[in-house]
């Protein structure tokens, strides 16, 4: 086998991680980018999007409600459908209660905001080892994008491919809401100038609130595509949080396509990093971290910022 | 300042003294003769077991159900008297899955708390972590389910006894099986921690024992979420076995990923040790390959029904049904030290430690196929060990496993344990809570 043909599969690899990485990143990446709080809670509403789809989902989603048993009857599709639309809505509604203990913060030291959100993640955490207990559950996924496919010689999983798919095609909505939308205009002008908009005769409260409930529910869309990948149980916030901050870091802080780009570089340090020395690949992100911010400070994109133009 | 002033005033040095002696002998005289007094207190002074389990971290599931093993062993004995006549408390801490968590919390068990005895951990890291500082102060320590080879190894100690299976036991109860079945080109995929890696070196000697080929062993850090690229380097390999060591969170993730991508059935998966708090939960799908373990609830033998019914009875609000071996060991090893201590009337650490080295276990009592030993060169136990794989034929929803035969303990016996040099008596520091 060429070192070309062995590389190729873990080249693919990684960018369908990397793309799966930015799709964690965007809603930590549009709450720091419009509100500039360092959403530390990004990783227990991620969680908590896994669980509330869980509860929709399945009857053995530890919510069984009687009055759902009509639809848990209904085949997959419909249900995972359903799941990956309203589960988000929720979450995003409920955290719109986080930002309103945002509010007295704003304007004042980011520590605050930082140490709010802190809490906020032990707080959803605890909440969902209350409501769901502490041991793992599986996200039930149709069956059409479960399994493994053959492609030369190598098993690939489909729900991956879907996922990164999936991711894609997120990355490009919010990309065009943000470029092409009113609505988008009016979220990078507050990104850019909060008392502009403000002046402009916006109302800059609800413009923050809906952008958290936004930034939520992208958070809550990360955890259900990726909860089939790594499981749905009270801690993996952290792990979506900690490569989220990565990103944003290492994009450059309110970047659109730096936060994409990093995910990719993410995804291929990760990927390649197992494949050839598996016990780097866990912090192989935190040095390309640290390689790129020693000679750009400001991340691959930080003057570039798609917010700050 | 003023207030300062008056109140200094208020109480002389004097004074103060004074009513400390005409308090003191009130004391006396009400509370003595002393000796008497120590004697009333101590007989109804509770033993206190200091359970150091995990309640956070990549074994938080499996800390939390070892600790409900050892309160059901504890409040059976509280049911019928207690020990020695006297009540059984507990204290307990999350250790974090943290080596430096495990020595604070034992530092503080022995030295605030003063408790009898120790037990728990699932983490090899912690285990050996807690029992260095038991030794220090001769207090003793079961280590329930942490099964590095080395914890009755070379990190041995007089005050510590292994209840679990270590991973050469399981390895050995797999390891010719599974050459013979599927082939001998092995690749070790394990955890890179201390467990992983020894339980690879294990592997790695048992097998090639057998003749075995490894050819590769690729170490996974622990944390670790996404095993694709490790998935496509096996694929790559084209081992005809795939040895596991990994274990905790990290070893479910991997479970879900291989499910996944369908690539369960398309290698032979040979796992080490599959705890039971790792699987539940997932569907009876959910294992494949061959491990093994060290109890199972469906395992036909007298006691287990009943054992798995008071489990139910105690704990109906869990989401782990039915006891697994990791509840198991903690239920056993609780009981078993109780009542070494009813048997020996006596807290004191020499006496016990003496009485549970080569302590035979009954195995109708153990709930397993064959007697159990706790060797005294090594203080780990020495038990069945059984070959498991995935249940095509579950009969309920909890029924995961189908148990494929039983080892005996000779048959399975680490040879790490003879790196194991145990303190002498006259080493271990005399400990005694009274």
């Amino acid at each position: 086998m060429s070192t070309a043909t062995w590389l190729l599969p873990h080249l693919i690899n990684g960018v369908a991680l990397g793309l799966l990485f930015a799709l964690i990143a965007l809603g930590f990446m549009l709450i720091i980018g419009v509100m500039e709080v360092i959403n530390l809670a990004h990783g227990s509403i991620f969680a908590l999007g896994a669980y509330v789809a869980l509860a929709i989902m399945a009857p053995d989603g530890g919510l069984p409600f009687a009055f759902m048993e009509p639809f848990y009857a209904l085949p997959a599709w419909p249900r995972y459908a359903i799941a990956l639309v309203v589960a988000p809505i929720l979450v995003g509604a409920a955290c719109m209660l986080l930002e309103l203990c945002l509010r007295p913060t704003y304007g004042k030291d980011p520590l605050y905001g930082l140490l709010l959100t802190f809490g906020a993640a032990l707080v959803i955490e605890e909440m969902i080892r209350v409501v769901w207990g502490s041991s793992e559950y599986y996200l039930p996924i149709p069956r059409d994008i479960s399994g493994g496919f053959i492609f030369a010689d190598l098993i690939y999983s489909t729900y991956r491919i879907y996922a990164a798919i999936f991711a894609c095609a997120m990355i490009a909505l919010l990309w065009f809401f943000l470029n092409r939308t009113p609505y988008g205009a009016v979220i990078k002008a507050g990104a850019h100038d909060n008392e502009m908009v403000r002046a402009l005769g916006f109302n800059l409260s609800r413009l923050r609130l809906l952008v958290f409930a936004f930034g939520a529910g992208l958070a809550a869309i990360a955890g259900i595509i990726m909860a089939p990948i790594w499981g749905v149980r009270p801690v993996v916030g952290i792990d979506a949080v900690i490569p989220a901050f990565v990103i944003i870091v290492l994009g450059g802080v309110g970047s659109f396509w730096g936060a994409v780009t990093a995910g990719v570089l993410v995804g291929l340090a990760v990927a390649l990093t197992a494949a050839f020395v598996p016990d780097w690949s866990m912090i192989s992100m935190y040095l390309l971290l640290l390689a790129v911010v020693t000679f750009r400070p400001r991340g691959i994109a930080g003057r570039a910022s798609i917010l700050e133009r | 300042m003023t207030k300062k002033t008056s109140l200094m005033s208020a109480i002389s040095r004097r004074s103060l003294l004074r009513a400390g002696v005409a308090g003191g002998a009130a004391g006396a005289a009400f509370f003595g003769p002393f000796k008497h007094n120590r004697v009333l207190a101590q007989s109804e002074k509770p033993i206190k077991i200091g359970l150091t389990m995990d309640a956070s971290g990549m074994y938080a599931n499996s800390g939390q159900s070892e600790r409900r093993g050892a309160i059901m062993a504890i409040e059976e004995f509280n049911d019928n008297g207690g020990v020695l006549g006297r009540p059984i408390e507990h204290v307990w801490y999350d250790t974090e899955t943290t080596p430096q968590t495990g020595t604070r919390v034992a530092e503080r068990m022995i030295t605030r708390d003063n408790v009898h005895f120790m037990m728990g951990a699932i983490q090899s890291g912690v285990a050996n972590a807690i029992s260095q500082v038991a030794q220090k102060y001769g207090c003793i320590y079961l280590n329930t389910n942490s099964s590095s080879p080395t914890e009755a190894g070379e990190n041995c100690h007089r005050v510590k006894f292994v209840f679990d299976g270590n991973g050469e036991n399981f390895t050995r109860a797999t390891s010719k099986n599974a050459i013979e079945t599927f082939g001998p080109r092995w690749l070790i995929i394990y955890s890179d921690y201390v467990w992983g890696q020894d339980t690879k070196d294990a592997t790695r000697e048992v097998a090639t024992s057998y003749g075995a080929e490894i050819m590769d062993e690729v170490p996974v850090p622990v944390g670790t979420r996404d095993f694709s690229g490790f998935l496509l380097r096996i694929q790559q390999a084209k081992p005809d076995v795939v040895a596991t060591a990994i274990g905790g969170d990290d070893y479910k993730v991997l479970r879900q990923q291989v499910r996944d991508m369908g690539l369960e059935d398309q290698i032979a998966w040979v796992g080490n040790q599959q705890d039971w708090p790792d699987i539940y939960g997932l569907g009876t799908d959910a294992a494949f390959g061959v491990f093994g373990t060290t109890f199972y609830h469906y395992l036909d033998l007298p006691g287990v029904p009943e054992f798995v019914a008071k489990y139910k009875a105690r704990y109906p609000e869990t989401r782990v049904d039915v006891p697994g071996n990791v509840f198991h060991q903690g239920y056993m090893a609780a009981r078993e030290m109780l009542r070494v201590i009813e048997e020996v009337g006596s807290t004191d650490n020499i006496k016990l430690i003496k009485a549970m080295e080569g302590r035979r276990f009954a195995a109708e009592d153990r709930l397993q196929h064959f007697d159990a030993v706790m060797d005294p060169n090594s203080h780990h136990l020495q038990q069945t060990i059984y070959l498991a794989t995935g249940n095509d034929a579950p009969r309920d929803d909890t029924d995961y496993f189908k148990i494929l035969a039983q080892a005996k303990p000779e048959e399975v016996r680490s040879e790490a344990e003879a790196m194991c040099n145990l303190e002498s008596y006259e080493d271990t520091p005399s400990y005694d809570q009274g």
